[in-house]
């Protein structure tokens, strides 16, 4: 089984408080450290396990800046055995166009594939789109939320989605297919320093996104960057035994955790 | 005349309460709003949007995202293309919503959790949700949305008239993807990194005769109970429960920490927690400084209460 | 043949590393076993090797300079490069690539403890004696052990030594990283940590941690930096008569020995001379002290694994201990051996504190 996963290295915002400059034209990340977006990880050891266990080969992909080979390498760590960078200069803020991008690419370098996998979406953008618009427009079968790949055939493969509250749909699709791969699909394994290191070794291929263009503008723009509507500090609920159970079960109630 | 196309999602025979955030999307941007069912016997208000299309295919047809493009093509052809295509911010609508704009080739903007209609925006989440991109189309012409649950429902007002029925139907489905079937959750082995809530006990509820109270309590909250790792040396919960750096990392809708004072390896094992609420004696517990809600006071006696509550 | 391999063909065997072990008998860990095993070229179970909690009694102890502490070390290097690493040292190690602290922190944070001080600290290069004041992570982001590095800091100023620090341009030392087992990251963040000492020219360390101090001085080359911990330079100011303690501080105080200050470093004095000169206060020790003070179980990478199995915790044992005698303060100067003793000991209401502290609380 061919796979190819497509990989992002996106900034690690989780702990960083991020501002917004230049008027809101810009989000800073000049000291937000970068990491492999973790759906990717996800996806990358999935893709890798399959390859394993059935025979085959994965094949990393990214788009994005000449940094972004950090991530093949990481990927060749793990146990992909090529990288392919499309090296672009300026992010895209489009899942379609990225999607484009991707295709284009697919179709020029004519990879073969059996599977495409993605992460269901990055942890910068959140889209959580390119997947599903790579895969209409290819003409292939798509399923995102994958949280468990049961069989897989030459033909097609059963796997699990995941949807609300704790519920799964089980659902057969023809190969070749797009997957969207959700986190805790696995548990991807520990990858070295010295093991990224040794993955140098192993040539990444690099292409210019100006190449592969064609019909890949952005169809959305951002007006502005700006801030959600901030919380303070803990709120205190105050009052007698009563109320505050009320006003607790509340809360869980509007989170949607209790009926 | 402008409408809205609005993507129902209906599961096991529910229409889902998240579709009252398409209809108020729509509401909002003063559309008229067409919506697209599965067939079934389930009940849609009545007065909630302008046109229902029953389509005949049964919701699991409905939710492939290969079915919905043809079913989506159709209804192209029958009224023309809508101004926006509308679809919940769920595990299928974020499916259909990114194979719909791929295939007709559309801007999709998802997660979209507020708008201004006046400057013809959107609002949707970045970086971990903490910026807003105030995103739009690029051009003229259809796009598609998702919108997030709890964002727009207040919206959702009652029409002064019923809705028009419609019917679509001779679909033919090209193949490619089938469902299979629905998997419950297993009730094996606990995995607490996948609770939606979990209600975390700390060494303060005092002795190991209080965790059968906690566990009625959690049953009837529907949470998973968890615990700081003091709980877990003293073996009043198994290892699995364990919430930490030494432990598990979760990040549940609602954490519910009683009597856990906040030491640094359990907050950095919760602290991404979407809603934390905190109970706790001491109105100094370090605990507080991570919560989005706290209650000082004794764990134990809240717990009793909301036991108390929730029988009656 | 690696050199650990030919050293453990010298051991004989006289079990006296399972002896110092303090995850001995308790646990299935068993030292002179693995060095049995690694003499046949037998496996070593998986899960075993992560007991270890670096203490360095064994190779302390060994007749033969077999380094048990160093062939665990390389059991878990096999396992790291494996990617065998239990789920929660998985995540610390990431953390730590990402971030540069084990605990995921933002690294533009680190420097926050010394922007809220009231005294103004400088960068270390805008000292003139180059002297860095290092922060163990943990004290760098967790608000119970950010009073260790702000306490010194005023200690220090009040002594009149002028330190600057880094602020984010500090790395983890990588003494808990090396200790796991991630050799790769271990030179990672040696080689940025060096390159910035060379950089502003740092001619002295002062550690707050022992752990920081540990690998500093023994593990990160030939720098031509003196590294030490803070007791060594405030026991120097006491006895220089530059601090002078006031007050009173009427407590019965029972000092626990950090395993990488005291065994591994020979740093036991100072931190007692520190005490001893805090007016009321009256020193204890514990039975096990000094060289066989018993290991907090905090080191080795277990401040982020924990064996499944219960067993006594050493922590719990150290607490008993100083309630038995009568103490109503257990002092300590290591941030992993306050972290780890505070749990059991607030639960029988016995204070723990850091040596600065106590230190703070007497200096005017």
């Amino acid at each position: 089984m061919n796979i190819l996963v497509f990989t992002k290295r996106v900034p690690a915002t989780q702990e960083e408080e991020i501002r917004v400059i230049d008027d809101g034209k810009k989000v800073d990340l000049s000291k937000v450290p970068f990491k492999l977006n973790d759906w990717d990880n996800y996806a990358v050891e999935e893709a890798v396990r399959i390859a394993e266990k059935a025979g085959g080969s994965v094949a990393a992909v990214s788009m994005g800046d000449a940094e972004s080979d950090e991530v093949l390498r990481r990927a060749i760590a793990m146990g992909a055995s090529d990288g392919f960078l499309i090296e672009a200069a300026t992010e895209r803020q489009d899942p379609n166009g990225r999607a484009t991008l991707a295709l284009n690419f697919l179709r020029k370098q004519a990879l073969p594939f059996d599977a495409i996998f993605t992460g269901v979406q990055a942890e910068d953008d959140q889209f959580g789109s390119m997947g599903g618009i790579l895969a209409a427009k290819l003409g292939l079968p798509f399923a995102s939320m994958v949280i468990g790949i049961d069989t897989f055939e030459k033909d097609h493969v059963i796997v699990r989605r995941e949807l609300e509250g704790g519920l799964q749909e089980r659902v057969k699709v023809s190969l070749p297919c797009v997957l969207a791969i959700q986190s805790g699909i696995n548990e991807p394994r520990y990858v070295s320093i010295m093991g990224i290191r040794k993955a140098s070794k192993v040539e990444r291929k690099v292409f210019k996104a100006a190449d592969f263009q064609e019909g890949a503008e952005n169809m959305i723009e951002v007006e502005r960057w700006t801030y959600p509507p901030t919380r303070g500090g803990a709120t205190m609920i105050q009052g007698d035994a009563d109320n505050i159970c009320k006003e607790l079960l509340g809360i869980l109630k509007e989170k949607g955790v209790f009926q | 005349m402008s409408h809205a196309l609005i993507i129902a999602e209906v599961r096991r025979g529910q229409f889902e309460e998240r579709n009252l955030d398409s209809i108020g999307f729509c509401s909002l941007l003063g559309k008229q709003a067409v919506l697209l069912a599965p067939a079934g016997e389930y009940a849609i208000g009545e007065k909630s949007v302008d046109t229902v299309v029953r389509v005949a295919a049964e919701e699991s047809l409905f939710l492939n995202p290969l079915n919905m493009i043809t079913i989506i093509g159709k209804e192209f052809e029958t009224r023309g293309k809508p101004d926006v295509i509308v679809f919940t911010s769920s595990s299928s609508g974020s499916e259909l919503a990114a194979y719909t704009a791929g295939h007709f080739n559309l801007p999709i903007i998802t997660d979209v959790s507020g708008l201004d209609k006046e400057r013809s925006i959107f609002y949707k989440s970045y970086y971990s949700d903490k910026i807003f991109g105030e995103f739009r189309p690029a051009a003229g012409g259809p796009f598609v949305v998702t919108v997030r649950s709890g964002s727009f429902k207040e919206h959702a007002v009652e029409k002064p008239a019923a809705a028009g029925v419609e019917t679509m139907e001779g679909l033919a489905f090209a193949g490619g993807r089938a469902f299979m079937e629905y998997v419950e959750e297993e009730k094996g082995e606990i995995d607490i990194t996948k609770a939606d809530f979990l209600l975390s006990v700390g060494r303060g509820i005092g002795s190991k005769d209080e965790i059968p109270a906690y566990e009625a309590l959690a049953e009837g909250l529907k949470a998973v109970i968890s615990g700081s790792r003091p709980v877990i040396d003293k073996q009043w919960l198994p290892k699995a429960r364990q919430v930490g750096t030494s432990g598990k990392t979760v990040k549940p809708k609602v954490y519910l920490a009683m009597a856990i004072s906040g030491a640094f390896q359990h907050i950095a094992g919760m602290k991404d927690s979407d809603c934390i609420i905190a109970v706790n004696k001491n109105a100094e517990a370090p605990i507080f400084q991570h919560a989005h809600y706290g209650i000082v006071g004794d764990a134990n006696k809240l717990r009793d209460k909301l036991r108390e509550i929730l029988k009656g | 043949m690696s050199v650990n391999t030919a050293r453990v063909l010298t051991c004989i065997q006289c079990g006296k590393c399972t002896g110092s072990c303090p995850e001995s008998g308790k646990t299935p860990f068993n030292v002179r076993m693995i060095m049995r095993k690694k003499q046949f070229g037998r496996a070593v179970e998986e899960a075993i090797p992560w007991y270890c909690t670096s203490c360095g009694a064994c190779t302390l102890r060994c007749p033969r300079d077999v380094k048990p502490s160093e062939v665990i070390i390389d059991l878990r290097s096999a396992l790291v490069e494996d990617g065998q690493v239990p789920n929660s040292i998985q995540k610390a190690l990431e953390n730590t690539f990402v971030q540069k602290n084990p605990w995921g922190r933002s690294r533009a944070k680190r420097g926050e403890w010394s922007e809220k001080l009231d005294i103004e600290i400088p960068h270390v290069s805008e000292t003139q004696s180059k002297r860095l004041l290092l922060t163990c992570c943990i004290q760098a982001y967790d608000p119970r052990c950010m009073v260790i590095p702000a306490n010194v800091a005023r200690i220090l100023r009040k002594g009149g030594l002028e330190f600057g620090v880094l602020g984010e341009e500090e790395a983890c030392c990588g003494n808990e990283i090396r200790r796991i087992g991630e050799t790769g990251l271990f030179e990672e963040l040696m080689e940025e940590n060096i390159a910035t000492f060379r950089e502003y020219g740092v001619r002295e360390i002062i550690a707050l941690s022992p752990h920081c101090m540990n690998t500093l001085r023994k593990e990160y080359g030939n720098l031509g930096i003196k590294v030490s911990h803070y007791s060594e330079s405030v026991a120097a100011m006491i006895s220089q008569g530059v601090l002078k303690p006031e007050g009173s501080y009427d407590k019965k105080v029972i000092y626990h020995d950090p395993c990488f200050l005291g065994k591994q470093n020979g740093v036991f004095d100072e931190p007692r001379s520190i005490l001893k000169a805090v007016p009321g206060l009256e020193m204890l020790e514990f039975s096990r002290s000094r060289e066989t003070s018993l290991c907090c179980e905090g080191g080795g990478g277990r401040m982020f694994y924990e064996a499944e199995g219960t067993y006594e915790r050493n922590s719990v044992v150290r607490v008993n201990e100083a309630i038995e005698r009568g103490a109503d303060v257990l002092a300590t100067s290591c941030p992993f051996c306050v972290m780890t003793l505070e749990d059991p000991a607030t639960e029988k209401g016995l204070a723990v504190k850091e040596v600065s502290e106590i230190l703070m609380e007497v200096l005017g």
